[in-house]
């Protein structure tokens, strides 16, 4: 093996366990503030609604999925936030990253054809997550079938004796030792340990800040080494998408290489210029975009491991449930499968020739409704 | 960055020299030969078909491969890969119309005094196609230097042939046939050696050799 798949791995490796700290390090911040406090601040976010848009603008601000899901896995698992609220804001990431493609997508704006078919393969995507929202949300606000199904599903997880779902497991001790080494060395700090000593507040608020950084960072560099160690094999999986087209494979080949890179922004923008270029047909790039949503609720499975409740877990596999139900629901549906490519390339249409309105809709969409969304509904 | 296609690239850029050395051999032969020219017109534009369809893989693997590395992409490599492949694309084209010239009618094989000729030109580019399928796998730099020299010298002397039909300083018994296949034999050198400039001269400077 070459030197540096094996420093790749390594890092990768050192990365994933600092990702699963840097969680733990977000429940001890919130456990820091206390009870009292949190009740207060949970509050704020009043509604389901809210709850939707807040996951998509911290989506959009942190142009991460996988970043949003692993906070509220952190937060659900520290009993900040419940999941009649998590889950509105996990649904709310997945609308929220599509952003990163779209704006990919700009790269072609000098060549009208090209753009509008990067345009379209990338707003499909946002057409799609849009549509799983309108149509599972109400369902899950009416019925609360996700949350069932995914207490359900934990239980049966942890009846198994998963090692990681165990409150004494090894690899919870391992991630309570990195973060309890995290804590001590902060403590060292003469300015930190006064603020602990004196204002246990602001210093809970500073560890919360750090373990979101170190989450947004950890994720960073698992993905970036992830894909370098990968690299041979995304080719390989999006060549073969090439050579079969759509359907089932390419679902397959969308969850293979997110899985992979630990982000579905990464598979969605390499689809974008391959798009762009004509060489894949926007139909046939749909299903990896499928796939993408599935292999990306990993990295919330993953964070569950780290947090002490099961709510932790349950609220990852709700990731899980959502995408998974939602591509099993539109894909096999010819009629329902093509609303999103349909929308997304009317839209691309009227862009081409009017670029502001692709600019304008990445704003309204992204920015303008989400915040007005919040402010209404609080 | 990856291997994995530009392995692939380099693969499919051999296969497409290998096809364009059979079309050459196929298409002198019958214009040099006794060949049967039904027998070989569906073998012979099959062969640039497949040649074709390799020549749009590569550039769809080329595609693929910038959209991968998109962060550290080798854009010279890419660009070099995209000339490469469109002047090997092109011999088959040429291997083409020396066929045509064998299905007008024309034949050279009864030509005596030309035919050595023709045929150590014939040898010597069909060499030069062989050679440059080495350069790819290898990538030796004096290798391609040398195919570039050799290749640039067979150009020269097509030249001054047909400099010489043009002013009737060379009688043959088919000038016309005889021009466009020396037209066509010298386009057929000169993709092979753009092809070489392609390995190893900065992109500014590949196809210009003697600049």
């Amino acid at each position: 093996m070459k030197k540096r798949p094996v420093l790749n791995i390594l890092l990768a490796t050192f990365f994933l366990y600092f990702f699963l700290v840097s969680i733990k390090l977000l429940e001890k911040g919130i456990k820091t503030l206390g009870a009292e406090y949190t009740d207060q601040l949970f509050q704020s976010v009043s509604s389901p609604f809210a709850g939707l848009l807040v996951g998509t603008l911290a989506t959009v601000l942190v142009q991460s999925s996988s970043v949003t899901t692993a906070t509220i896995v952190g937060l659900v698992g520290s009993g900040f936030l419940n999941l009649e609220y998590a889950i509105p804001m996990v649904m709310g990431a997945n609308i929220g990253t599509t952003v990163t493609n779209t704006l990919v997508s700009f790269g072609h704006v000098r060549r009208e054809q090209e753009f509008k078919r990067a345009f379209a393969a990338s707003t499909m995507h946002d057409f799609f997550n849009l549509m799983a929202v309108l149509a599972l949300f109400p369902l899950q606000l009416a019925t609360g079938f996700l949350t069932k199904m995914s207490i359900y599903a934990t239980d049966a997880i942890i009846a198994t004796g998963f090692t990681a779902t165990k409150p004494n497991s090894p690899i919870k001790a391992a991630i309570k030792s990195g973060a309890n080494f995290v804590v001590d060395f902060l403590s060292r700090i003469p300015f930190i340990d006064n603020l602990y000593q004196n204002s246990y507040r602001i210093y809970a608020g500073l560890l919360i800040f750090l373990a979101i950084l170190f989450i947004f960072l950890s994720l960073k560099n698992i993905v970036s080494n992830m894909k370098s160690l990968m690299l041979n094999r995304i080719e390989f999986g999006l060549d073969r998408a090439l050579a079969k087209g759509g359907g089932v494979v390419a679902i397959i080949i969308g969850i293979f290489i997110t899985f992979s890179v630990q982000s579905s922004s990464i598979t969605t923008s390499i689809l974008v210029p391959i798009v762009g270029s004509g060489i894949l047909a926007i139909e046939n790039a749909f299903p990896i975009t499928l796939g993408a949503n599935i292999g990306t609720t990993i990295t919330a499975v993953l964070a569950s491991f780290a947090v002490e409740t099961s709510d932790g877990l349950t609220i990852a596999l709700c990731h899980v449930f959502f995408n998974l139900i939602s591509v099993i629901v539109i894909y096999p549906i010819k009629p329902l499968r093509e609303i999103p490519i349909k929308l997304a390339t009317a839209l691309s249409n009227a862009t081409a020739k009017r670029k502001f309105v692709a600019i304008l809709y990445v704003l309204i969409t992204f920015v303008l409704l989400p915040l007005l969304g919040i402010v209404l509904f609080n | 960055m990856s291997d994995y296609s530009l392995d692939s690239i380099d693969a499919k850029l051999g296969e497409m020299l290998t096809n364009s050395s059979h079309m050459f051999d196929l298409s002198m032969n019958c214009l040099l030969g006794d060949t049967n020219l039904d027998t070989v017109k569906e073998n012979l534009y099959s062969t640039d078909k497949t040649i074709n369809e390799l020549h749009r893989d590569v550039r769809r693997e080329l595609i693929v491969h910038s959209a991968v590395n998109s962060r550290n992409l080798d854009v010279p490599l890419l660009l070099a890969y995209m000339t490469m492949s469109k002047d090997i694309e092109r011999i088959g084209d040429y291997c083409k119309n020396i066929f045509e010239i064998a299905e007008t009618g024309n034949s050279f094989a009864k030509e005596a005094e030309e035919l050595d000729y023709f045929i150590s030109l014939r040898d010597q580019i069909s060499g030069f196609i062989v050679s440059l399928q080495t350069c790819l796998s290898l990538d030796e730099e004096d290798k391609v230097q040398e195919l570039i020299a050799s290749g640039a010298e067979v150009g020269k002397e097509i030249d001054e042939k047909i400099t010489s039909l043009l002013e009737n300083k060379l009688e043959v018994k088919y000038p016309v046939a005889t021009t466009l296949f020396y037209r066509y034999l010298k386009r057929v050198n000169l993709h092979i050696v753009n092809a070489a400039t392609a390995i190893i001269m900065p992109t500014d400077q590949i196809d210009y050799i003697d600049e």
